[in-house]
């Protein structure tokens, strides 16, 4: 931390010894409205900059500005107006009122700007500027309760994880059900790159973890394929169409500097509901060998304080260790630091923009760097032709992400699992023995030392990625322009993954590297018509083509058992124990699409859209479709006189169709040649996926009506939409039984459907000179229904059983997505638990606990600002989901979890009847009672409701006149707080909010990366 | 816009082969698939080791008190309920052995050229599936396997009794079929390299193996099937005993003995410092009272001792605590370093697994002709097995060759009296004979048969048995989640439990 800030400390006097003083100019005047009226509060800002002063009651400015600066001017209810101030010392200025807010322009799929009144459908815009404050390390997780209808789930994963975007809900039962991320116009490959299942593993991040959010200038969701309706198959969920800051004309050359720290911490300090009364051992016995106390449970004798053994044969007092979390993990930072220069020319404007993050993770030794280069260009090369180029390269290195989920090498499971009585500073003085291999600390091998298993197991991944694309524009005639976009994405990935010499279950070690070659190549040519038919009536037409091509070259070498201990590298590995493999995957799509949009005066707007995809992973004469789509918007307020309250009105309405494929080589059989054996060469069936010739590309239909409203002279905004989903034939890969002899099955099955309901309030409560308050809210519900299946099934099973395999998830006929099941009690009519001889519970059949996906989202923001400062704050909340626990499970399991206190001195008859239908009377002892729960899912599935203090965010703008002495055209700092507080939840020691993974099967937590909230400093400077 | 279209039309012409996988090929040759399918029977490949050790030497071996552990992932030892272990061997057999042996009969059908490849694999598959459904009872049978082929994603299970019916009857059709004539895949044959007639025997011979399974519970059939077994001709001698043989490389994880990967992980643990898998004190108990001569051959304290005197079995049950009556230190000594565990030489990497022994054939004769369902001599039987049980340790290693039979032959000779008399002296003998070729699976499934030899069960705290030696292993819990059929199944055999019975195991 110290070094941080001497580091941005010589950041700092570097910039200002080397930039000269840029000179300023006092500005004043008068702003206006209709008829010359004096607007008393309009916004009068140094364009680009927080730097800026409000009108008095005359409406009078007067702001110290730098010289060939733009003004913008901008007040609710008026069209904001940029203004040069050339050599001016006087600028009055007149704003005309909006005749609709809605003047606003958004981008829209394929990256065509159209009016926002104009859609049919539903868009949220987000500024970079709300992304770069309270920053996370992956950009999506800041878009947490901030848009109606996006639900985002991180992962229990670090900052270098990936989350899980949905918008409206989830369309495919077992296919991508994730927005189509597109920058600049380019789609991107989003794929995790290593995911965590039942055994565990770590998370390796996802595409959009890699944007830098200071480069970003907006972020746009199409919420579904209505508003994605272009962009076919790909974005059958939706779109994030992120844009990027470019070089603006007329400014000159302009430099903005930002620096960020922020420093996160435990959120969970403490297992509140672990037991802290009995120690290691068993049977409830204190441990009095190194043999007894080599055990990771705590079922040992009543914590006494008396002298017991300890694994490393040290006797030391039985009691509780309380803060083993808090002596384990580090208070984890962020530094991020990004310099951009931008400029123009006449012919040409220009961006160029780096960035540098370096993250130090809360688990011991996790890093992450990762440094972002961007350059936009748009160039005017004739009167006709211009070509807008840009590229962005990013690399990215991750040194030990966390582990999660199933034990070996995953030191959360070791915090989470160990007994009260062993201190973590016991594990920390006695990591290795004689031979520098693990000293074993627990009967069970696959649980590691946490600090062996952070020290000496090694993870390296390193990304360098390049996306870039050129798209020059050539006007044919007025009426006519033709298009070309270039778009390539393509990275290379290394992961590196070290077992060392001496792990307690692996003693001469592994090693593992993977690599990954990807590209997505998309060449599209698109031809623009506009053209008025009459002056009421508007029309433009945009046709065009795309064929997108998707490479992903994947290499692995691994082995086991290195040769000279401690050497890691595959050449210490013998070639006996040594396996390669090369995979190449090719998949492509090729695609028309056209548009066409009329409009009449200013208050009709109808579009209508049509694409076809053909794709190559299907099957020939099953791999063509046609996608239409339709949309309106009635902007009432223009079409009739309406009461003054109400600024603006419309209606919109809009109906589209998208699509969707599988994987490539899904259609048939193939075999894997494993090796030789006694010189005969060895195949078997490749895969456990049966696949399935027959496949159909799936269908996902989309209707929404939306009302956009301001009322009370524009104080006041309304947005709501109500929508319906529909996927057919839904291309599923299915859990199926293993005596099948394969574990999925791919089918086209039957119907899934989802409703729901969009709002979005705003409201400017106090709109004073010096103090404003605003209030937005957002809330949205999705209903999520699995129609019908496959033939006559019920349900299906889909992705890993929780690593108890006492929970699973299922989509079942009639019930929601992700529907845990799980194992309960068996009862008798009258609902007693009935027990077997032995006095244990007998289980049920599976039973349904509820959706793993919470179909309510919320979030509830206010800002206030006081003259120079702001202050604000987020809330959000989920409701109606459920997580089963593995965490709590394993508490169970080891006799952490504060439930497992009655009956540790008497043993536990369980309160019920035998199979005779008599009360129980056989008496387990506590351990292997409670132990055997473990493999019940009743105890352990809980509501996942919450509700976060998700962002606090206080900001300073520093006054123009105090900048006069200094070098730049504005600085603003503010101090932002993520993730403050958990201010509701339900389940018992562990975040509602960590699933451990972003696959189709949610609602399941085991022994993840513990939840961190974290504070910081963010300082933006513009020279 | 109409030019548009068609051009992409036409550009979807090479689509068809841009979704071929570069990678993996469609089609193979038979002996490929027949390879690999023996090494997934002895779970050396490709899961190295996982079904061998949850189902052998975790289940099987300690609750059959041919090993013993303190060990708390030994749960077999204490009769503990384990969802990561229980179901294992009934998982992985599915998708991997079970999955591609039904794959390569279909393919091997479509050619009468492939005559013997297919017989082969008829006979492999019943040997799996024997073990499958004595393990669990009832299970996936006639419609297993068949997730590609017949898009059955749910197969039922049959029931046990006619998993045996079929199964003896592919054995004798199977074995018939296979023809001298034929081409056979000799270096795909890792048992006998291809010589038809000794899998002729092998196929006679777990006929006799699954017949007299049938004995108590439907004495008719098991003299049939015995007779036919027998009359078909069984092994002859060791040379003919049914292994699967290994090497030590090129690939540690695909040539390696499955209880080397077992134990040793990855070539990283070394059997003789871990003190995880013992010999039981049942077994070695009963070896010295016999004056045993493999003792010396099979057993070594930690270090590598094989010194006779040294040797001693660990009693199950126990652990590691003290203070308790389960307490190790409670018997005696607590170090577990002092106790017996298997020799090094029977689990190294080019060890085979040893599945059905020409000693085996000689003590289930023995009793065919004792039940009066064979001809011949029991006590030459008897005799016999005991020496081929004897010499066929040179399987191993040549250090393991016991020359001298007579010596224990003489010790321990057939006894008249009454059938228990014999039986038992049968049995103590196929107690001895599956412990020492590290074959726990038919040591248990011959003890539920037979009850011989008399063990006392532990009771441990907690156990899920009730205290009493389980009867059978539970089915993988995920059944429940994707499959309707193990409800029924279990419904059937009265619960999914280690105390309800397999249908021929009769009370």
């Amino acid at each position: 931390m110290k070094k941080n800030l001497l580091y941005f400390k010589i950041l700092l006097l570097s910039l200002l010894t080397t930039l000269s003083f840029a000179q300023s100019v006092d500005v004043r005047g008068r702003v206006t409205g209709e008829g010359g009226t004096p607007i008393y509060g309009a916004n009068v800002v140094v364009k680009g900059s927080r730097q800026g002063a409000v009108t008095d009651e005359k409406g009078d400015y007067r702001i110290q500005v730098p010289k060939g600066s733009i003004l913008t001017v901008s007040f609710i209810g008026y069209v904001a107006k940029d203004v040069p101030i050339g050599n001016n010392s006087t600028l009055n200025v007149s704003l005309s009122p909006q005749s609709s807010v809605l003047d606003e322009v958004v981008v829209t799929a394929l990256g065509i700007r159209k009016e926002r009144k104009s859609l049919g459908y539903s868009t949220t815009e987000i500024k970079g500027e709300d992304l770069t404050q309270a920053r996370s390390v992956n950009v999506a997780n800041s878009l947490v309760g901030k848009v109606a209808g996006l639900n985002i789930t991180g992962t229990a994963t670090g900052p270098s994880g990936s989350s899980r975007i949905t918008i409206r809900g989830n369309g495919s039962i077992g296919g991508n059900n994730q927005p189509l991320i597109v920058v600049d116009g380019i789609p991107i490959n989003n794929d995790n790159l290593g995911s965590v299942g039942m055994w565990g593993g770590s998370d390796k991040g996802d595409g959009i973890s890699s944007l830098n959010p200071d480069e970003i200038e907006t972020m746009n969701v199409l919420k579904g394929a209505t508003a994605a309706a272009l962009y076919g198959s790909r974005a059958s969920n939706g779109a994030i169409l992120v844009t990027t800051k470019g070089g603006k004309v007329g400014r000159g050359i302009g430099v903005e500097v930002n620096s960020n720290f922020v420093a996160e911490d435990l959120l969970i300090k403490r297992f509140k509901d672990y037991q802290y009364d009995y120690g290691a051992g068993n049977n409830g016995q204190k441990p009095t060998t190194v043999l007894e106390a080599t055990t990771t449970n705590s079922w040992g004798g009543k914590l006494d304080g008396t002298s017991v053994m300890q694994y490393d044969g040290v006797a030391r007092p039985y009691v509780a260790q309380r803060d083993n979390l808090i002596n384990f993990y580090k208070t984890g930072n962020t530094f991020t630091n990004s310099i951009a220069i931008s400029g123009a020319s006449e012919k040409v404007t220009y961006r160029l923009s780096m960035n540098n993050l370096d993250n130090h993770g809360i688990v011991p030794g996790n890093t992450l760097h990762r440094n972002n280069f961007a350059l936009n260009t748009n160039a005017t090369l004739g009167p006709k032709l211009t070509v807008v180029a840009n590229v962005k390269y990013i690399t990215e290195k991750n040194h030990n992400r966390p582990r999660l989920s199933d034990s070996p090498g995953n030191a959360n499971y070791t915090l989470f699992t160990m007994p009260t009585s062993l201190p973590i500073s016991t594990m920390q003085d006695n990591i290795f023995d004689s031979r520098g291999y693990e000293k074993v600390w627990s009967e069970n091998i696959y649980v590691q030392n946490a600090y062996f298993a952070t020290n000496q197991y090694k993870q390296d991944d390193q990304k360098n990625r390049v996306i870039a694309a050129i798209e020059p524009t050539y006007t044919v005639t007025p009426w006519l322009s033709l298009m070309a976009r270039l778009g390539f994405d393509n990275y290379a990935y290394r992961n590196t993954e070290i077992t060392p010499t001496g792990t307690a279950y692996q003693l001469n070690g592994g090693y593992n590297n993977n690599l990954r070659n990807f590209t997505e190549s998309n060449y599209s040519l698109n031809a623009t018509i506009k053209h008025s038919i009459t002056n009421d009536i508007g029309f433009s037409l945009l046709m065009g083509g795309n064929l997108m091509k998707q490479v992903n070259k994947l290499d692995n070498y691994s082995g086991s058992g290195f040769n000279i201990p401690f050497f890691y590298d595959i050449s210490n590995i013998s070639p006996a124990s040594r396996s390669v493999s090369y995979n190449y995957i090719e998949k492509r799509i090729n695609s028309v699409y056209a548009s066409a949009d009329l409009s009449y005066k200013n208050f009709l707007y109808v579009n209508l859209g049509g694409r076809n995809d053909w794709f190559s992973t299907l099957a020939a004469g099953k791999n063509s479709i046609f996608y239409p789509s339709v949309g309106a918007s009635f902007v009432l307020t223009e079409a009739f006189k309406l009461p003054a309250a109400i600024s603006f009105a419309k209606l919109r309405g809009s109906w589209a169709q998208a699509g969707g494929d599988t994987d490539p080589y899904n259609l048939s059989l193939y075999y894997g040649l494993t090796g030789s054996h006694l010189g005969q060469p060895l195949a078997q069936i490749n895969g456990s996926q049966v696949p399935n010739s027959n496949l159909q590309p799936l269908t996902s239909t989309t209707s929404e009506l939306g009302l956009e409203a301001r009322l009370f002279n524009n104080r006041m905004g309304i947005d709501f939409a109500v929508y319906n989903r529909k996927t057919t034939n839904d291309i599923v890969a299915a859990s199926i039984s293993g005596t099948s002899g394969f574990s999925s099955a791919l089918f086209n099955v039957g119907q899934i459907s989802n409703n729901g309901i969009e709002l979005l309030l705003n409201y400017d409560i106090v709109k004073a000179r010096d103090f404003s308050w605003n209030a937005s809210f957002n809330f949205a519900y999705n209903k999520n229904q699995v129609i019908s299946l496959y033939g006559d099934l019920q349900n299906l099973q889909v992705g890993d059983p929780a690593r108890s395999q006492s929970s699973y998830v299922f989509q079942q006929i009639g019930q929601p997505f992700s529907l845990i099941k799980g194992f309960a009690y068996k009862r008798d009519a009258t609902g007693n638990v009935i027990y077997d001889a032995q006095g244990y519970p007998l289980k049920s059949d599976l039973v349904s606990y509820g959706t793993g996906v919470s179909p309510i989202t919320l979030g509830f923001n206010n800002s206030f600002r006081y003259k120079g400062i702001g202050l604000s704050f987020l809330i959000d909340g989920k409701f109606g989901g459920h997580i089963y626990s593995g965490t709590n499970a394993l508490a169970y399991r080891y006799g952490l979890h504060a439930e497992t206190l009655p009956g540790r001195e008497t043993g536990i008859v369980g309160k019920g009847v035998n199979e005779k239908g008599e009360p129980n009377a056989v008496n387990v002892p506590a351990q292997q009672y409670y132990q055997y729960l473990y493999n019940f899912a009743e105890p352990f599935v809980y509501s996942s409701d919450f509700l976060k203090l998700r962002q606090v965010i206080i900001d300073y703008t520093i006054p123009a006149r105090l900048l006069n002495k200094m070098p730049f055209k504005a600085a603003s700092i503010s101090i932002v707080g993520r993730n403050l507080a958990i201010l509701m939840k339900h389940t018992p020691n562990i975040d509602p909010e960590s699933t451990y993974n972003n696959t189709n099967a949610q609602g399941l937590e085991f022994a993840g990366a513990p939840p961190t909230r974290s504070m910081g400093i963010n300082l933006n400077l513009k020279f | 816009m109409l030019t548009l279209t068609v051009a992409m039309g036409a550009c979807t012409k090479d689509f068809q082969t841009i979704n071929v996988n570069p990678n993996a090929p469609s089609s193979v040759p038979l002996p490929f698939l027949l390879g690999q399918v023996q090494l997934m029977i002895d779970g050396s490949s490709p899961d190295p080791g996982y079904k061998t050790w949850r189902g052998n030497l975790i289940y099987s071996g300690p609750m059959v008190q041919q090993l013993a552990s303190t060990n708390s992932y030994y749960v077999g030892d204490k009769y503990v309920y384990s969802t990561e272990n229980c179901g294992a061997y009934f998982a992985d057999s599915y998708s991997n052995s079970v999955k591609n042996l039904v794959n390569l009969i279909a393919l091997a059908k479509t050619d009468p050229a492939n005559v013997n490849i297919l017989s082969m694999a008829r006979i492999l598959k019943v040997f799996q599936m024997h073990i499958i459904t004595d393990m669990y009872g009832d299970a996936p049978y006639s419609e297993a396997g068949l997730g590609y082929l017949n898009q059955t994603f749910a197969p039922k299970y049959d029931l046990q009794k006619d998993i045996y019916a079929d199964m003896l009857k592919e054995l004798d059709e199977a074995g018939k079929a296979l023809s001298a004539s034929a081409t056979t895949p000799a270096s795909a044959d890792f048992s006998f390299g291809g010589d038809v007639t000794k899998w002729k025997k092998f196929a006679n011979s777990l006929m006799l193996r699954l017949a007299m399974r049938m004995q108590k519970v439907d004495a008719a059939s098991a003299q049939t099937w015995a007779k036919k077994a027998v009359d078909g001709g069984l092994m002859t001698s060791n040379d003919d005993t049914y292994t699967i043989k290994h090497s030590d490389g090129p690939t540690y994880s695909i040539n390696s003995n499955s209880y080397n990967l077992s134990i040793f992980s990855s070539g990283g643990r070394n059997i003789l410092n871990e003190d995880a898998v013992l010999w039981s004190k049942t077994l070695i108990d009963m070896m010295k009272a016999r004056k045993d001569p493999r003792v010396n051959v099979i057993a070594a304290i930690a270090g590598g001792d094989k010194t006779p005197s040294k040797q001693k079995g660990l009693p199950n049950g126990y652990d590691n605590t003290t203070g308790t009556p389960y307490s190790l230190a409670t018997v005696g000594d607590a170090n577990l370093k002092n106790y017996s565990r298997p020799a090094p030489i029977m689990v190294n990497a080019d060890d085979p697994n040893i599945f059905l022994t020409y000693a085996e054939t000689r003590f289930l004769l023995a009793e065919a002709i004792e039940r009066g369902w064979a001809t011949g001599s029991a006590k030459d039987e008897y005799a016999k097995g005991q020496a081929a049980a004897l010499s066929q340790l040179v399987l191993y290693d040549p250090t393991a060759a016991i020359t001298n039979t007579a010596d224990y032959v003489a010790a321990n000779p057939y006894p008249g009296g009454s059938l228990d008399d014999k039986l038992a002296q049968i049995h103590n003998e196929m107690f001895i004979l599956t412990a020492t070729t590290l074959n726990f699976y038919e040591g248990w499934a011959n003890w539920r048969r037979t009850g011989l030899p008399k063990l006392t069960p532990v009771n441990y705290p907690g156990n899920s048995s009730g205290g009493q030696i389980p009867r059978r292993l539970l089915y993988p819990p995920s059944e429940a989640a994707v499959n309707p059929n193990y409800a029924i199944a279990n419904d059937r055999q009265g619960g999914d439990s280690f105390i309800s019975r397999v249908w021929w195991d009769k009370q």
